[in-house]
């Protein structure tokens, strides 16, 4: 394997598109699981960002704050997603524009 | 510009593919669809990691994010039934503004990239190999200085694991 | 990279590949006689001496039976579901060591199709992405059986995962490595001249759990509730005939010859034979020989076991793996941690 370079410029523009694709899904999605779905797409954002900054310093401290990151993330899933059974229960809809009374 | 060799390619490959598989992700309305477009998305993007010569980040990637979170995501949805979105759009014009200026932001963001020219995120020279020494260093990096937030993550999975069960639970009748 | 290099690791990637889709009949057949021989009945013995080419007769079947895709359902998802299965299940095999280091025109060439330094974290990784291909399955049929098949699979594979990784967990704390090489090699050599250092000793409980979990994670009795035939029909590969069939069936061989030898490479040494030292080619294809036996003798446990036992019912496989395996699996490494650091693991 050719040891080259990947230039931080490539990891940040990467990044940085998935980041605002993630937020445009979470703007415009009507559905609150494919809401949380972008906002999951943006932690990736993020955590691509970290990993390539940590790569370009040679640092490995990088690669244990994505670890933590993706731990907390998986802590967070299971929460949303027990909430939004909890809600689809009673509501018997996930669209947030119908969600819009703080009690029923 | 830096030179074009394989690993840069292989790297805009993967990440290619993985902003691709996101649009899809956000773009399609019926929602086990965007899953698994997003599941592909993580694939790439670990990928990704693996050039970024973070091969254990990648592996943690591919079997939490991808094989766990997305699978509960796909299981909660298909015991939902949740049904394809309709095809008008959100509705409210404040939702429209607000990506138009998520998408200026980006071009900022673009911009001042340009200035950063030259730093490059190449892997070390030795790690050509597999990386072999990163993920024990890592590791042991885990278990030295940050072995109290591992151990406090621990019980934040936990307290999650206790939350999400008692949120999600039938309500008994009493 | 010269093209001697590409062309040596094509032939180290492919050749457990091809390997695998090559024996492929001899565990059909394997099961159906040994199936016959279990239940005192002859088994197939019309196609062939003693039935051998029953296997080539089920290819042909598969073949030219009509392809139905049902109405309703999401085609790409359904045709792709099967195909994913049969990925992960091939690809698990690349960082599977199959023989010691060889040395070929002043070249050292480790037999294993990918050396990574994250070998068994690669596995697992593999085996969550198996879950996609059942469950999608189960769903994108449109069916009531195949959508509870798919999920109560995909909920059994996720749950045993845990005790799995566990158990290999305890693997991989005495051989201070993810490479799966690494773990064969720390499995070379004996103990007091005549006990071979084989994981299973230290480890035994940790070898039980993980044997256990890998039946669950292959769907194989006793835990095939979600493929039982008198359940829920075929579970998730209701919907599926002729050739996409074809590739589950496949799916769940190569399946059980992947999870064999991994149990073989985690616990009873891989290729290594220990009262014999491998030097050169003729100690490769030994080493070679002694790991397919080995596997072998494990896919025959995994038929052995399908016909003799009763199935397990679905809330007493999880209770099973989330309450049974998962705590023995935990103080299988505490053991093993134990044994770490007083130093009588290396």
């Amino acid at each position: 394997m050719i040891a080259g370079g990947i230039p931080l410029g490539d990891v940040l523009l990467a990044s940085g598109a998935l980041f605002v694709i993630g937020l445009v899904g979470a703007l415009l999605r009507r559905n609150a699981i494919s809401i949380f779905l972008s906002i999951e797409l943006m932690m990736n954002a993020a955590n691509l960002t970290v990993l390539g900054y940590a790569a370009s310093l040679q640092n490995l401290e990088g690669q244990v704050v994505v670890f933590f990151v993706i731990a907390i993330a998986a802590a967070e899933a299971a929460v949303g997603l027990a909430i939004f059974i909890a809600l689809f229960r009673h509501t018997e809809t996930i669209d947030v524009n119908r969600i819009n009374l703080l009690k029923w | 510009m830096a030179a074009l060799t394989a690993t840069r390619l292989v790297f805009d490959a993967a990440a290619t593919l993985a902003i691709v598989f996101a649009s899809v992700m956000v773009i399609h309305r019926h929602p086990v669809k965007s899953v698994l477009a997003l599941v592909v998305s993580f694939f790439a993007l670990s990928i990704a990691y693996v050039l970024l010569s973070a091969p254990l980040i990648a592996a943690v990637q591919v079997i939490v994010y991808a094989g766990a979170i997305l699978v509960l995501f796909l299981f909660v949805l298909m015991l939902l039934n949740v049904p394809e979105e309709a095809r008008h759009g959100s509705g409210r014009p404040i939702h429209r503004i607000l990506s138009a200026a998520a998408i200026l932001v980006f071009a900022v963001f673009l911009l001042s990239l340009l200035r950063s020219h030259g730093a490059t995120a190449s892997p070390a020279v030795g790690a050509s190999a597999g990386g072999g020494a990163d993920v024990a260093a890592a590791a042991r990096l885990l278990f030295s200085e940050h072995l109290l937030s591992f151990e406090a993550l621990s019980v934040l999975l936990l307290a999650a694991l206790v939350g999400a069960f008692a949120l999600a639970r039938p309500e008994t009748q009493r | 990279m010269t093209a001697t290099d590409w062309l040596i690791t094509a032939v180290r990637v492919l050749a457990p590949v091809l390997a695998i889709m090559l024996i492929l009949p001899i565990p059909m057949w394997l099961e159906r006689r040994g199936a016959g021989l279990i239940q005192d009945r002859p088994g197939p013995n019309r196609v062939g001496p003693f039935g051998l080419l029953q296997p080539l007769a089920d290819a042909v079947k598969f073949f030219m039976k009509e392809d139905l895709i049902p109405a309703n359902t999401d085609r790409l998802l359904f045709v792709i579901a099967p195909g994913i299965a049969l990925f992960s299940a091939l690809t698990t095999f690349a960082v599977i060591p199959y023989g010691p280091a060889v040395t070929v025109g002043g070249r050292e060439i480790p037999l294993v199709g990918a050396d990574v330094s994250i070998g068994i974290l690669y596995l697992f990784a593999l085996t969550s992405l198996s879950v996609y291909g059942i469950v999608l399955a189960g769903w994108s049929s449109n069916n009531k059986f195949s959508l509870i098949g798919g999920i109560r699979s995909g909920a059994q594979i996720i749950s045993y995962e845990l005790a799995m990784t566990t158990a290999a967990a305890g693997v991989i704390l005495a051989a201070g490595s993810f490479r799966l090489t690494d773990v064969v090699a720390m499995q070379t050599g004996t103990w007091l001249g005549f006990i071979p250092r084989w994981n299973v000793f230290p480890q035994f409980l940790g070898f039980a759990v993980f044997y256990v979990a890998t039946f669950a994670e292959t769907n194989r009795l006793p835990f095939d509730l979600p493929e039982a035939e008198a359940e829920l029909v075929g579970g998730y590969h209701t919907e599926y005939s002729a050739f996409k069939f074809a590739m589950f069936f496949m799916a769940e061989y190569v399946n059980m010859i992947v999870a064999s030898a991994l149990t073989v490479t985690l616990f009873f040494g891989g290729w290594s034979l220990p009262w014999y030292e491998p030097h050169g080619i003729g100690g490769v294809i030994v080493s070679a020989l002694a790991f397919f036996a080995k596997t072998a003798f494990f896919v025959w446990v995994f038929i052995w076991v399908r016909w003799t036992l009763p199935r397990f019912r679905y809330d007493q496989l999880m209770r099973l793996g989330w309450k049974a395996l998962l705590p023995v699996a935990l103080l299988n490494l505490l053991w093993v941690a134990f044994l770490v650091v007083k130093r009588w693991l290396p």
